[in-house]
């Protein structure tokens, strides 16, 4: 057949015609469709036997029941638990991000030692035996010569098993060098000492309060606990109570108080001696409690003979409302209607600490807001602050001391203080870099981060750079372990089994069980099992301080019989635990509230805040509930739920009174550089009416170097920016600010 | 009474969220990501381009230090009914990709229906529709948490709160196994609900005289976002400040929220 | 070297004279391409849209085109139906532009849409209380009609048309036209309806909102309207650009100005709805919301008032009354000024109706989206603009569209 234009054209339609109506191109077509709904790189998540595993969250101390949803092994959904004292079934963001810390990336899969310079970021895989006998040996290098004590070690934690565990390795081996991240609790206990003669860390019977007069605290900012405080917010509007918050910023605390009070920064002491002083003015004061349970609200002659002033005395004289409102920038007229309103509640109670209390803070402060409390009564009573009494629950055996270390732990420590003061960690890095005490020759980090979390984040960067031989004992690879010689790298909290002590400020003696909910997902090692293989491998001595064959016959030796029942419960609390009789509560020499303690007299005593009139404005750091600040780094799903006023790209904003941005010529969003004393950053500047003029503020949790691109290089670390501050009183730190300027960038 | 939600068996499920217990901590944002498999990329700061099904809002009243005050506001889908079910983006969906189901009053999403024309969410006054502009990526490990119950959506399509749709499906079943006709107030609560620390969120049958949802509705004080356009949404707030009443609709000048006594 | 496919009694530049402009037009249409493919590779997160700015520049193209394009059904509804004859003239270009703006409207759909793999699904799962449903349904036939319309002019081509089949083809279709003419305006007053719909109906978004008739908002009607008033002016303005171009006189004044005072006619009695409609809106609509007037025109420049203004009185009463005058429909200037206002005008229009729509806050503690299109969306949005002056280079060098082409330029 010849084909012809004709014929051809024809074939052409007739085949085009038939493909059309067979059914070839509508089946490609629903084909497609069909593989744009099953993507290969959309995964499909596998599907199987669901069940909950109960255990503790322990991403930050707020120590929160939690249940774990799996399918088969893996997990996918942490939830609160109910029925556990503290939470209730609550949970936070962080809590409720634990499977992204899990399965994220920046988990430290094996022991690691360093090969590039240091902080390049440059390993190689060891085996644990080499990992741990590597550390072994230097240690007995420095141990025979002499050296033991020129090691130290710094906890995330205050408490807890594996905090006392690391304390007992550091003793054994003949270090005086333990220290912890600090916190409010550290100044709450000074307090308590002086003024009650009790030890033991502050209870807030927050819940049975009716009216809360918060200095600072930032309750829902994630202090203390921070779902136990969330819980006590919502039951204080159920029932009427009033929440009085007292800061120049408006967090989200102030914002969901009844009032708020806006007070010039760091004069929070003053205010609450001149509410003192309405109070004893007008006698509101309780007459009762204070007549027959306290001890130098008058004057009186010491022993010495000399006359001291009481507190009704020193108060009425210096903190008139005038004279406080001078110090505070709050009106006379409202300090009155603020210490009548404080007086006439049945259960008012006074409480500071400033944002999540991650900063020892004033004593001063933590003394007036204590007195306040004593002057209407609310000390030691339901709706009150009373010392909780120590919970006896470690029974550990002495460490038998050889003579190497019975040498090393009676040396001074690192910063020139007695053995094992913890609370020192801020003054690390100038006693190192000072040189006048002895030079530090090992140091081992467990779950903590200085190197993000410390002031003036460049000295401790030098001061660091002076140590020879650093250790990290982190299941990330946050910024102090990117610097370390060897990490070790520990199981995360759903992996292993652990005690959580009671949260800051619960008024109930409680402990829970952290459990492994899920296999080590790498090769990671409980830090307890890795400083008893460290002990072991040391032998002699230390090795026989460490009896155990793991982690977990030492738990279950120091829990004693309590372990059943953190078996069974998940949680063990003291039911019976009651509010000490008044004998119990005061230990004072007169056995009573002490108003005038001989160790430090009641007054406003400013923190000086570094920097001079050449930066004209005040930086705050703040905490907020969508930000880890501290070891934990945010999260993904945490990181989304930042405001883009707070972090855009990877640009942090630097909160500032409009005010405040007009007088230096700023708008929205501009591009500035933010200058202290110890450091400057870029940043953008974002405009906000809740914040007091000539004062700006960054938040706590950007500014990582290390870690992933979920979290890194966002933004700016409020912590390079200040200094440490000791406070005049108790030399911890007090650092809540610094002096700044801003300039357009 | 009773007849109100029992007979056809049909319930209409909405939440009641406080604003006064509100604390803007973003625990639902969270859980709601975490039960829902929703992706997240290394920046996020876009608003405009990140998926977050319940979003908390900072509202301010605008006025100077130290008068300056802040509410948060939790926006989940709103669920819309409409007039008869025509929700402002179900009426417009040209492929039946979303769609009003009468046995809930919950407003569905079908993601491998969807493709991805964008109209529902020109339609949405809420913002509470999200496209997916790129490939959801886990990094390597993550995929682990990956919830079953909920499909991981592909790229091109939109998605929102479904009111945890695949909890009540759970509920539902487990109803039938166990011979029960209804499903019991706590047995289906959306992930949200259920971590809200503060208690703001309450979540149930709006029909049914049982559910604490019917009682909390009818408090002085609540309101639903843009009443006046009649969306007739099914997430009603409380307030006892009037100006974040205003706040959660238009006005002119002299007009303003009903007043609370 | 190509004259044996070029028609009878026209003349044309040399063929490499029309190739280097084909091939400079041509090289914008590869950019457009490469920015397509990436969409369709890459995703739309290669465009600036967000979740609050979901429709975008391609989008306003494509309501605009599509409203430009209406000259294809009007000016075939007045000829075919109210026997217009003189317009058979100038209908084989209508037909062209209007096969062009709606094939480009379907391409830019298939880019815009997240899913094109799954676009079919709008027929499969179809809504029918969907405006979309209605305008996908309504554009496709449409498309179909406007194809058909076009294939006995490709027919006419010199060379197919010695192919006896192919030339009975032709005159039978030709014959038919007014049935496929018919058609075409029913299914336009439609998808143009419906377009206009499509933002109409949104009752959350108090902005675009209209009352109407019916199942349909008043937008239903404004738009059918406006696109078969302004549409000519498009198919006018084309075509005096044509002329620009090649120098020559295409198409006789008396048709240019019975097509022009149509238009003219149209716009006028839809501006006049459109300020009823807008007055309405602005007084009573908006304010049952809770908005007045203002609150839809922001401080931020952009969407000021100036848009209103821009499109009532620039874009709408200024053409219409130069094209209802004598004397500004006679003067080859001021009528062209007039074709240009009206083709802003509409596509003013068209960008209020879709897209402010999105920016407009409706929440009191929501922020204006703005939007400023990717480099993308840009050269996605010229693409079909450059596939139009390739097709009309094309179709103009091959095939009679201008029948008036030879005896205006008589060869010498
Ligand atoms: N919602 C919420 N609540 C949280 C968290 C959270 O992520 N979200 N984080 C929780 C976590 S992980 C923790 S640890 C706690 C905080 O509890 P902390 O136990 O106090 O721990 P860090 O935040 O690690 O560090 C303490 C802070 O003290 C200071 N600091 C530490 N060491 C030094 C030092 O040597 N010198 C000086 N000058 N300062 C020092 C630094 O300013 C640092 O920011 O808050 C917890 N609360
Ligand atoms: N497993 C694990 N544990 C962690 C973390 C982790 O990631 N994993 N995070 C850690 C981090 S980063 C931090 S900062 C810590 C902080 O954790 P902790 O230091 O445990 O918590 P704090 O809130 O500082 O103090 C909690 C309680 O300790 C008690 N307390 C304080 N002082 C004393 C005392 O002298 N004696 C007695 N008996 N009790 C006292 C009080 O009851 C107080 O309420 O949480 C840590 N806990
Ligand atoms: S408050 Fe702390 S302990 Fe509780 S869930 Fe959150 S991170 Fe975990
Ligand atoms: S979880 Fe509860 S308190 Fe927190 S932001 Fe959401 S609704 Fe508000
Ligand atoms: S809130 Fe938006 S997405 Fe949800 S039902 Fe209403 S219109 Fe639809
Ligand atoms: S984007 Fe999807 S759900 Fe939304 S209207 Fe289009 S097809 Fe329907
Ligand atoms: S109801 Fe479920 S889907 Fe909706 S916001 Fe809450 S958690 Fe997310
Ligand atoms: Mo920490």
């Amino acid at each position: 057949m010849k084909i012809d234009r004709r014929s051809f054209l024809s074939l052409g339609i007739g085949v085009a015609a038939g493909t059309a109506l067979s059914p070839l191109p509508w089946k490609l077509t629903d084909d497609l469709s069909i593989w744009t709904q099953n993507w290969p790189w959309t995964p499909v998540p596998e599907i199987g036997e669901t069940s909950h595993v109960n255990s503790v969250c322990t991403l930050c101390p707020g120590g929160c029941g939690i249940s774990v949803r799996k399918i088969e092994g893996r997990g996918v959904k942490i939830e609160g638990m109910t029925g556990h004292p503290v939470n209730q079934g609550g949970i936070c963001a962080l809590g409720l991000s634990g499977l992204q810390l899990l399965y994220g990336p920046t988990r430290i899969k094996t022991p690691l030692r360093r090969i590039g310079k240091r902080g390049e970021d440059r390993w190689e895989k060891i085996s644990w035996e080499q990992a741990i006998s590597e550390i072994a040996e230097k240690l007995d290098v420095l141990r025979t010569s002499g050296n033991s004590h020129t090691i130290a070690g710094i906890a995330g934690s205050r408490q807890g098993t594996v905090s006392q565990l690391f304390k007992r390795f550091l003793t054994a081996y003949g270090s005086p060098n333990f220290f912890h991240t600090p916190s409010c609790v550290d100044t709450y206990q000074l307090a308590f000492q002086y003024m009650n003669g009790v030890s033991g860390a502050p209870g807030f019977d927050l819940e049975n309060a009716d009216v809360i007069l918060s200095f600072g605290s930032g309750l829902l900012d994630g202090w203390g606990s921070p779902v136990r405080m969330f819980k006590a917010n919502t039951a204080w509007r159920k029932a009427n109570a009033h929440v009085i918050q007292i800061e120049p910023r408006l967090s989200r605390t102030a914002a969901k108080a009844d009032r708020w009070i806006a007070i010039n920064p760091g004069t929070e002491a003053a205010l609450a001696l001149g509410v003192s002083h309405v109070l004893i003015k007008e006698l509101l004061f309780d007459k009762e409690f204070v007549d027959s349970h306290t001890d130098g609200f008058e004057s009186f002659v010491t022993s010495k003979g000399e006359m001291k002033k009481g507190f009704r005395q020193t108060v009425l004289e210096n903190y008139s409302p005038e004279t406080v409102a001078r110090i505070t920038g709050i009106d006379p007229s409202a300090i009155i209607l603020l210490a009548r309103e404080f007086a006439k509640a049945k259960a008012p109670l006074a409480l500071c600490g400033k944002g999540q209390g991650i900063i020892p803070g004033s004593l001063a402060e933590a003394m007036a807001v204590h007195a306040l409390n004593a002057l209407v009564g609310s000390v030691n009573r339901k709706g009150g602050v009373f010392p909780m009494p120590e919970t006896e629950i470690q029974v550990w055996h002495e460490v038998a001391m050889d003579s190497v270390a019975a040498v090393g732990i009676n040396q001074t420590n690192l910063i020139g203080a007695p053995p094992n003061s913890p609370c020192g960690t801020n003054q690390i890095p100038a006693a190192i870099l000072s040189g006048k005490g002895y030079p530090l020759n090992a140091l081992f980090v467990l779950e903590s981060n200085p190197l993000y979390t410390m002031a003036d984040s460049k000295t401790v960067r030098d001061a660091f750079d002076k140590i020879p031989f650093l250790v990290s004992l982190s299941s990330f690879m946050d910024e102090t372990a990117r610097y370390a010689d060897i990490v070790l790298p520990n199981h995360i909290y759903l992996e292993r089994i652990e005690d959580a002590p009671a949260p800051t400020g619960f008024p109930k003696p409680v402990i829970s069980l952290s459990k492994p909910v899920f296999k080590p997902q790498f090769n990671t090692k409980h830090a307890g099992d890795t400083l008893i293989l460290l002990a072991k491998e040391m032998g002699g001595a230390v090795a026989d301080a460490f009896p155990w064959d793991n982690f977990e016959a030492c738990l279950e030796e120091v829990m004693g019989d309590k372990m059943k029942t953190l078996q069974e419960k998940g949680f063990w609390v003291d039911s019976d635990a009651a509010i000490p009789d008044w004998k119990a509560a005061f230990k004072t020499p007169s056995g009573k509230f002490q108003f005038s303690p001989a160790e430090a007299t009641l007054g406003f005593v400013p923190v000086a805040i570094e920097g001079d009139s050449t930066f004209p404005l005040l930086l705050i750091p703040y905490e907020t509930m969508r930000m880890a600040g501290g070891y934990i780094a945010n999260p993904p799903f945490m990181t989304k739920t930042v405001e883009d006023t707070i972090l855009k790209l990877n640009d942090s904003f630097i909160e500032i009174n409009p005010k405040t941005a007009q007088s230096n010529q700023l708008s929205e969003g501009d591009f500035v550089v933010v200058q202290t004393s110890r450091g400057q950053a870029r940043g953008r500047v974002h405009l906000e009416e809740g914040i007091m003029p000539g004062v700006i503020a960054l938040p706590r949790g950007l500014g990582h170097t290390a870690y992933d691109g979920y979290i890194a290089n966002k933004g700016i670390n409020a912590n390079q920016l200040i200094g440490p501050v000791q406070d005049p009183v108790s030399g911890l730190d007090a650092a809540w600010g610094i002096r700044a300027k801003l300039s357009k960038a | 009474m009773k007849q109100e939600h029992g007979g056809n068996g049909t319930r209409k499920y909405g939440m009641v969220i406080d604003l006064d217990l509100c604390t803007g901590c973003g625990s639902c944002m969270v859980a709601c990501m975490a039960e829902n498999n929703v992706p997240f990329r290394e920046d996020e700061t876009d608003k405009l381009k990140s998926i977050t099904w319940m979003r908390v809002y900072k509202l301010t009243n605008g006025k100077p230090y130290p008068e300056t005050d802040i509410c948060y506001l939790p926006r989940p889908c709103q669920h819309c009914e409409g007039s008869h079910g025509h929700s402002p983006c179900v009426s417009v969906c040209p492929a039946t990709a979303t769609d009003y189901d009468s046995q809930t009053g919950i407003v569905s999403q079908i993601y491998t229906r969807c493709f991805g024309c964008r109209y529902c969410m020109a339609a949405c006054p809420y913002h509470a529709r999200y496209f997916n502009w790129y490939d959801p990526i886990w990094p390597e490990g993550m995929e682990k948490y990956l919830n079953p119950n909920v499909s991981p959506r592909m790229r091109g399509v939109v998605e929102k709160c479904s009111f945890c749709f695949h909890r009540y499906q759970a509920a539902k079943d487990k109803a039938y196994l166990d011979g029960q006709k209804e499903i019991e107030e706590d047995a289906y609560q959306t992930a949200c609900t259920q971590a809200c620390p503060a208690g703001a969120i309450t979540f149930g049958d709006l029909d049914n005289p049982d559910h604490a949802v019917h009682k909390l509705k009818k408090q002085p004080g609540a309101f639903r976002l843009l009443e006046r356009l009649g969306t007739n949404t099914k997430v009603y707030y409380v307030s006892s400040r009037e100006w974040v009443r205003r706040a959660g609709d238009n006005y002119l000048k002299t007009e303003g929220p009903k007043k609370v006594v | 070297m190509d004259s044996a496919l070029i028609p009878n009694g026209v003349r044309r530049c040399s063929l490499g004279k029309f190739l280097v402009p084909l091939a400079v037009v041509g090289a914008v249409l590869l950019w457009g391409v490469y920015a397509m493919l990436l969409c369709w590779f890459k995703g739309l997160n290669q465009t600036n849209m967000n979740d609050n700015y979901g429709f975008a520049l391609w989008i306003w193209a494509d309501l605009a085109v599509i409203a430009l394009g209406g000259g294809a059904f009007f000016t075939g509804f007045l000829k075919y139906l109210i026997g217009k004859d003189e317009l058979k003239h100038i209908i084989n270009y209508a037909v062209l532009i209007g096969f062009i703006c709606y094939s480009s409207a379907l391409l830019i759909l298939a880019i815009d849409i997240g899913q094109p793999l799954r676009g079919w699904f709008i027929f499969w799962h179809a809504n029918v209380h969907s405006m979309l449903t209605e305008v996908a349904f309504c554009l496709s036939c449409y498309f179909m009609v406007l194809t058909i319309e076009y294939i006995p002019l490709i027919l006419e081509n010199r060379q197919i048309d010695k192919v006896p089949f192919f030339h009975h083809l032709s005159h039978n279709m030709h014959g038919t036209m007014a049935v496929f003419a018919a058609t075409g305006a029913f299914l336009s007053f439609f998808h143009q309806g419906s377009l206009g719909g499509v933002a109409g109906v949104l009752f959350g978004r108090p902005f675009a909102y209209r009352e109407g008739l019916f199942i349909w908002p008043w937008t239903f009607f404004l738009f059918t309207w406006s696109a078969a008033a302004y549409g000519p002016c498009f198919t006018l303005l084309v075509t005096r650009i044509t002329e620009a171009v090649t120098g020559k006189k295409l198409v006789k004044d008396n048709v240019v100005e019975l097509l022009a005072k149509i238009s003219g006619w149209m716009m006028t009695t839809y501006i006049i709805a459109k300020i009823i409609d807008t007055l309405y809106w602005a007084n009573v609509t908006a304010p049952s919301k809770g908005f007045n007037l203002i609150d839809f025109y922001s401080n931020n420049g952009f969407y000021g008032i100036w848009i209103l203004v821009m499109e009532i009185i620039l874009g709408g009463i200024v053409p219409a009354a130069i094209l209802i005058t004598d004397k500004g429909r006679k003067s080859p200037v001021v009528r062209t000024v007039a074709f240009v206002l009206a083709v802003i005008g509409v596509s003013v229009n068209r960008w209020v109706m879709v897209l402010q729509v999105m920016a407009v806050p409706v929440m009191p503690f929501d922020q204006w989206a703005l939007y400023y299109p990717s480099w993308q969306e840009v050269a996605t949005t010229i693409l079909p603009v450059a596939y139009g002056i390739i097709l009309i280079m094309i179709s103009y060098r091959y095939l009679p569209i201008f029948p008036q082409e030879a005896e205006l330029n008589p060869a010498e």
